[in-house]
C-alpha cells in the first residue's frame, strides 16, 4: 500500500524499539478491519474530577485548548486549513473521569490528519488568542448552551452536581463561569503537564490502517510524561436522607424534570446486568416500549418522552445513543422527564414516582421479563453498529475491567432470572429519598404544588379508559414525601456561574 | 422528530472525475405494479438490516390554513396501531428484535426507519406493511397523540435558533408551504386535537404506494427482500392526490423582523435569501452549496475574521437548504455582544459581494470538492446510515441515481458558476433578514 511506503517510512525500524522502552506497555484499544475509514479515539483516563476545587472547569478547558487551537507550528487556522479538504476534525469530550480526543479520517488521509493530530495533543500552541476564543466559547456553552437554551440538559447536570456536591464530582464538567473566567493559561499547562501522562493514556484505533501505524502512536506518545502523581480521589456521594427538590426558575414554556440517587452500582458490578435490564424495561431514550413512556406519553399524551438511566448520559437533546467514553466509578439511578406543560407538572412527578414505587413493590412482570431480556441481548448490537462505537466500547470494557461489552451483556443477561433482577431492584432503588431538580417558571406555585397534601390532579383533551381514570386518582394523592423546608428555589442566573 | 437537513452541504457532494461512482454501493431499485418503489443496498456490515420507509409528503405539503406541522402529526399517529398490530404489541415484537425505530418528517418527507438483526426481517416488513395498509386509530387516541407532538414543541421551545428559524421562514415566504417549519406554527400544534376528520384525509392522500419508497440496507438477500415485500405490500391500494402546492412569486424587495426573546441569551443573526430548488443537472444548486462552504465554513476568510481573529462572533453558518423546490440560502451568525450586529451584518454582506464581484481561486474550489467527496464516503460506516443517506435522496428525486449524478455536477462546477449563482440570487431584492436579541445586558461571555 503507497501509504506505508510514503507515510510511515521510520515504521519498520520502530518495532526493534519498543520493547526497550516503557510505552511499549502503553494502553492500547485496536479494532483492524478493512474499512477505508480509520477512527481514532485518544483517551486520558482524567478529567473534571482533577479540577483543583477553586477552579472547575480546568480539565474541559485544557481538552477545549488542545482540540480547538493551534501548535507550536501552525496557527489554528492553519490547522482548520489542513483539515478542511479531508473533512477531518479532532473532537474533545470531556467528563469527570475521561476526557477522550476523537476524530475519523479516510485512509487516504491517515498520515496527514495523524500528523495534525500527534502536534495538536503533544506540542501545542498554547497561543493567548486561541484561549480567549476557547473560553468565550466554555462560557457561553454554560450561560446560553445549557441554561439558555437546554431545559432537560440543565436539570440534569443540576441533578448531578447536587448529588455529587462535596465530592470531586461535585461540579458540572465545564465549570462555572466565574471559574473559567479567571483561568490563564499557565492553569491549563499545569493541568496538561500533570495530568496528559503516558499512565493515563489510552490509544483507540479502529478500522483500515497500516499494521505499523499504532507503533508509530506509541512512540509518538511516549513523549508525554510516564507517571500521573496525583492520587486518584474517592467518589463517596452522601447519601439522600430524604426527599429534596431544586427548583431552577427560569421564563420557560413549560417544567423539564430529573429525579434521582446514586447507586453503588456501575459496569463490571455483580448488579449492573441486572439494573441494565430494569433500564430497559423502564425504557432508555426514544425507547417507545419502556414502561415510563408508556403510561407517561403513550397512554396520556403528557410530553415527548420519559427515560431511566443508570449511567451518565449527557447531550440527549441531541443524541438517539448514549456516547462512549463517559466512564465513572459512581454512577445515579435517574429518571428524565421531558418538558411538561405546567398546569399538569405535578402530577407528572407523582405518576414517575408511582411507576418507580409500583416497580420495586412488584417487580417487572413475568410476561414482560422475557422480551425485555431479548431486547437487551439484541439491543446491543445497535449501540455498537458503528466502528467508531465498538471502539469506544471497547475503551470502556478496559477502563471497566471487563470483556467487550456486547458479549459481557449478553453472557449475562443469559443468566438472569426474573427473581434476581427483581431482587436487585429491591437492593438498589426505592421511591423515596430522592433528590429532584426542576426547571420551570413559576417556582414557588411549582414548589406549592409538589408540597401540597391536596392530591394532583390531570385535565385530558380526550376521554380516558376508566382504569386509567381510577389510576390517576391513586397517582393523584402519590406523596412525593417532600416537605416545602426541603424545597430550594434558585434563580437561573445564579447556577453554574 | 422533527428533521431538519442543515447539514446536507456536507452530504451533497463532489467527485474529481465524472466517472467515479460516488455511492460505493450497488443497489437494486425495482417498482411494485402498485406504484410502491424498493430500493435493497447490500452491505457487508453483518448481522444487521436497516429499513427506511419514505413517504414523500412533508410539511411543503401542508397546503391548507392551520394545518402546518400535520405532516410531522403524522408521522406520530403512524405508531398508533391496527386491529392486528395494537401499539403494544407491535412495540413488544419491535423490542422482542432489539430495534431501534424511530421516525422524523422535514420539509419533503416522512421517513420510518428501524435497525435490527437480520432474522427479524420477514416479521418487520410485515408489520409495516399492516400500518401503512391499515392503520386504525380513534379520536380520543389522536388527541393524546396531539399532547406528546405538543411536547415536543416545547422541548425545542427554550431554543432561540428554533423560533428565528420559523420567524425567517414566515417573513421570507408569501404563498410556498416552506413559510412553516415541519414543526408547524404553535396555534396550529394547539389546534392539532380538533383535527382528527383532516387526519383521516391526510393518511387516505399521502400513505399510498405511489408516495412511498421502502430503502433495506444490510446483511440482506435481495430476492428474498423482494419476495416479501410482494408478499406484504403488493395489494396496496394505489391513490389518486395530487397536491396544489402554490409557488412562491419573485420577492419584490428586502425584508427584516426582529425577534425579542424573554430570556438571556446570545444575539442571533439570519440573512437569508430565496435561492435554487435542488437539482442534479442544472448546477445553481450546487453552486450555492458550494458557496455557502467557501464563504462562511470554518475554513473562510470570514470565520477567521469574526470568530477566530476579532472574535466577535461565536457561531457562523450557512447553507442551501437541499428541497424539492426553491427554498432559501441562510448564513447564520451567533454575535457576542449585540452592539457588534449592524458591523457583522454588513461583513456578511460584504463577503457576498465578493462572490458576485470577483472569481474565487480555482484551489480553494477543488479543496471543496475533495472535502465533500470524504465527507460522503466517511458518513457510509453503517447500513443505518447508508439507508439513511439514501433515503434523503428519495425524498428529493425518489432514486440514488441522483446521488451520482449530482456529485458529476458538483465535479464540473467552476468558479464562474459560482459567481453567477451569487449574482442571480443572493440580491438585495431577494434578501431577508431576521434578528433574535434577549434581555438588556443579557448574554454570554463579555
Amino acid at each position: 500500500m503507497k501509504l506505508i511506503a510514503g507515510g510511515f517510512p521510520r515504521l519498520l525500524l520502530l518495532g526493534l524499539l519498543l520493547a526497550a522502552s516503557g510505552w511499549a506497555q502503553m494502553r492500547t484499544v485496536t479494532l483492524p478491519s478493512k474499512s477505508p475509514v480509520v477512527n481514532l479515539r485518544i483517551v486520558f483516563t482524567t478529567g473534571a474530577m482533577m479540577d483543583p476545587p477553586d477552579k472547575p472547569g480546568l480539565a474541559h478547558l485544557t481538552a477545549a485548548m488542545l482540540a480547538g487551537g493551534g501548535t507550536k507550528d501552525l496557527t489554528y487556522k492553519q490547522v482548520v486549513d489542513a483539515m478542511f479538504p479531508m473533512a477531518v476534525s479532532l473532537n474533545s469530550q470531556t467528563d469527570q473521569e475521561m476526557t477522550v480526543f476523537s476524530g475519523t479520517t479516510h485512509v487516504d488521509n491517515l498520515a496527514a490528519y495523524y500528523k495534525l493530530v500527534q502536534s495538536m495533543l503533544l506540542d501545542p500552541g498554547w497561543r493567548e488568542d486561541d484561549f480567549k476564543r476557547v473560553k468565550d466559547e466554555a462560557i457561553n456553552a454554560l450561560r446560553v448552551g445549557l441554561r439558555g437554551n437546554n431545559d432537560e440538559e440543565l436539570a440534569k447536570e443540576v441533578l448531578y452536581a447536587t448529588l455529587y456536591r462535596g465530592t470531586p464530582y461535585g461540579h458540572y464538567s465545564l465549570g462555572t463561569v466565574s471559574a473559567v473566567e479567571k483561568m490563564t493559561l499557565d492553569d491549563l499547562k499545569q493541568f496538561y503537564k500533570q495530568h496528559y501522562t503516558q499512565s493515563n493514556l489510552i490509544l483507540g484505533l479502529a478500522g483500515g490502517y497500516p499494521a505499523a501505524f499504532l507503533d508509530e502512536m506509541k512512540k509518538d506518545f511516549g513523549a508525554l510524561p510516564q507517571k500521573d502523581e496525583s492520587p486518584v480521589p474517592a467518589i463517596k456521594p452522601e447519601p439522600v436522607d430524604h426527599t429534596r427538590a431544586v427548583i431552577v426558575e427560569k421564563n420557560t414554556r413549560s417544567v423539564a424534570y430529573s429525579f434521582g440517587y446514586p447507586i453503588d452500582v456501575k459496569r463490571g458490578d455483580p448488579d449492573y446486568p441486572a439494573l441494565l435490564l430494569m433500564q430497559s424495561y423502564l425504557g432508555p431514550h426514544r425507547m417507545s416500549g419502556g414502561r415510563l413512556f408508556q403510561r407517561i406519553r403513550e397512554i396520556r399524551g403528557i410530553n415527548y418522552g420519559d427515560y431511566a438511566y443508570i449511567e451518565y448520559f449527557p447531550r440527549g437533546m441531541f443524541l438517539m445513543e448514549p456516547s462512549p467514553n463517559l466512564a465513572r466509578r459512581s454512577q445515579i439511578f435517574q429518571i428524565w422527564i421531558r418538558p411538561v406543560e405546567p398546569p399538569q407538572a405535578a402530577f407528572t412527578l407523582r405518576l414517575a414516582f408511582f411507576e418507580l414505587d409500583k416497580l420495586i413493590h412488584n417487580g417487572i412482570p413475568a410476561e414482560d421479563f422475557s422480551r425485555t431480556k431479548e431486547f437487551l441481548s439484541k439491543y446491543v448490537n445497535v449501540l455498537t453498529k458503528t466502528k467508531n462505537a465498538e471502539l469506544g466500547y471497547a475503551i470502556d470494557s478496559l477502563y471497566y475491567g471487563i470483556p467487550d461489552y456486547n458479549s459481557y451483556v449478553k453472557n449475562a443477561i443469559a443468566k438472569l432470572t426474573l427473581e434476581q433482577v427483581n431482587a436487585a431492584i429491591r437492593r438498589h432503588l426505592r421511591a423515596d429519598r430522592i433528590q429532584i431538580v426542576a426547571v420551570a417558571a413559576n417556582a414557588e406555585q411549582l414548589k406549592q404544588q409538589l408540597t401540597s397534601p391536596a392530591p394532583a390532579t390531570i385535565q385530558y383533551n380526550s376521554p380516558k379508559p376508566a382504569d386509567i381514570l381510577a389510576e390517576d386518582k391513586i397517582v393523584g394523592k402519590f406523596d412525593l414525601g417532600l416537605r416545602p423546608a426541603d424545597v430550594q428555589i434558585v434563580p437561573v442566573a445564579s447556577v453554574f456561574e | 422528530m422533527v428533521w431538519k437537513f442543515l447539514l446536507l452541504a456536507a452530504a451533497a457532494a463532489a467527485v474529481v472525475s465524472a466517472q467515479v461512482k460516488t455511492f460505493p454501493f450497488a443497489y437494486t431499485q425495482q417498482d411494485l405494479p402498485n406504484g410502491l418503489r424498493l430500493v435493497i443496498i447490500p452491505t457487508d456490515s453483518p448481522n444487521l438490516v436497516s429499513i427506511f420507509i419514505v413517504v414523500q409528503t412533508g410539511s411543503r405539503n401542508e397546503v391548507e390554513p392551520g394545518k402546518s406541522g400535520f405532516a410531522h402529526l403524522f408521522e406520530h399517529m403512524m405508531f398508533r396501531g391496527t386491529a392486528k398490530y395494537p401499539p403494544e404489541k407491535y412495540n413488544q415484537i419491535l423490542q422482542r428484535a432489539g430495534a431501534a425505530s424511530n421516525a422524523y418528517t422535514s420539509d419533503d418527507l416522512t421517513a420510518f426507519y428501524t435497525t435490527f438483526s437480520k432474522e427479524d426481517l420477514p416479521q418487520i416488513l410485515a408489520m409495516e406493511a399492516d400500518r401503512f395498509q391499515t392503520l386504525k386509530y380513534t379520536p380520543e387516541v389522536f388527541k393524546t397523540e396531539t399532547g406528546a407532538v405538543l411536547g415536543e414543541y416545547n422541548k425545542n421551545s427554550s431554543d432561540p435558533e428554533e423560533k428565528l428559524d420559523e420567524v425567517l421562514h414566515d417573513t421570507a415566504f408569501d404563498r410556498h408551504t416552506y413559510k412553516h417549519t415541519t414543526m408547524g406554527f404553535l396555534k396550529d400544534v394547539q389546534d392539532m386535537p380538533n383535527q382528527y376528520d383532516y387526519s383521516l384525509k391526510f393518511f387516505d392522500r399521502y400513505y399510498r404506494p405511489e408516495y412511498t419508497t421502502i430503502v433495506v440496507a444490510g446483511d440482506v438477500d435481495p430476492k428474498r427482500v423482494r419476495a416479501l415485500v410482494d408478499q406484504y405490500w403488493g395489494n396496496w391500494k394505489r391513490g389518486s392526490y395530487h397536491p396544489d402546492i402554490p409557488a412562491e412569486p419573485p420577492q419584490q424587495g428586502p425584508r427584516e423582523n426582529h425577534i425579542d426573546w424573554p430570556s438571556p441569551t446570545l444575539p442571533l443573526l439570519a440573512i437569508a435569501f430565496h435561492g435554487p430548488a435542488y437539482s442534479d443537472t442544472d448546477k445553481d444548486w450546487v453552486a450555492l452549496d458550494a458557496l455557502a462552504t467557501l464563504a462562511f465554513s470554518r475554513n473562510s476568510d470570514l470565520y477567521e475574521k469574526l470568530v477566530v481573529r476579532e472574535q466577535k462572533v461565536d457561531q457562523l453558518s450557512a447553507y442551501m437548504s437541499q428541497s424539492v423546490d426553491p427554498n432559501l440560502f441562510e448564513v447564520e451568525a451567533r454575535i457576542k455582544n449585540a452592539g457588534d450586529m449592524a458591523y457583522v451584518r454588513a461583513q456578511i454582506l460584504d463577503t457576498i459581494k465578493k462572490f458576485q464581484d470577483d472569481l474565487v481561486p480555482a484551489e480553494k474550489l477543488d479543496a471543496v470538492k475533495n472535502r465533500e467527496r470524504y465527507a460522503f464516503t466517511m458518513q457510509l460506516d453503517n447500513s443505518q446510515s447508508v439507508a439513511g443517506t439514501v433515503a434523503r435522496y428519495i425524498g428529493l428525486r425518489r432514486t440514488p441515481d441522483t446521488i451520482d449524478k449530482l456529485y458529476a455536477l458538483y465535479s464540473q462546477l467552476t468558479p464562474e458558476d459560482i459567481r453567477a449563482a451569487a449574482r442571480k440570487f443572493l440580491t438585495e431584492n431577494n434578501r431577508t433578514i431576521v434578528t433574535l436579541t434577549g434581555p438588556a445586558a443579557a448574554g454570554g461571555a463579555k
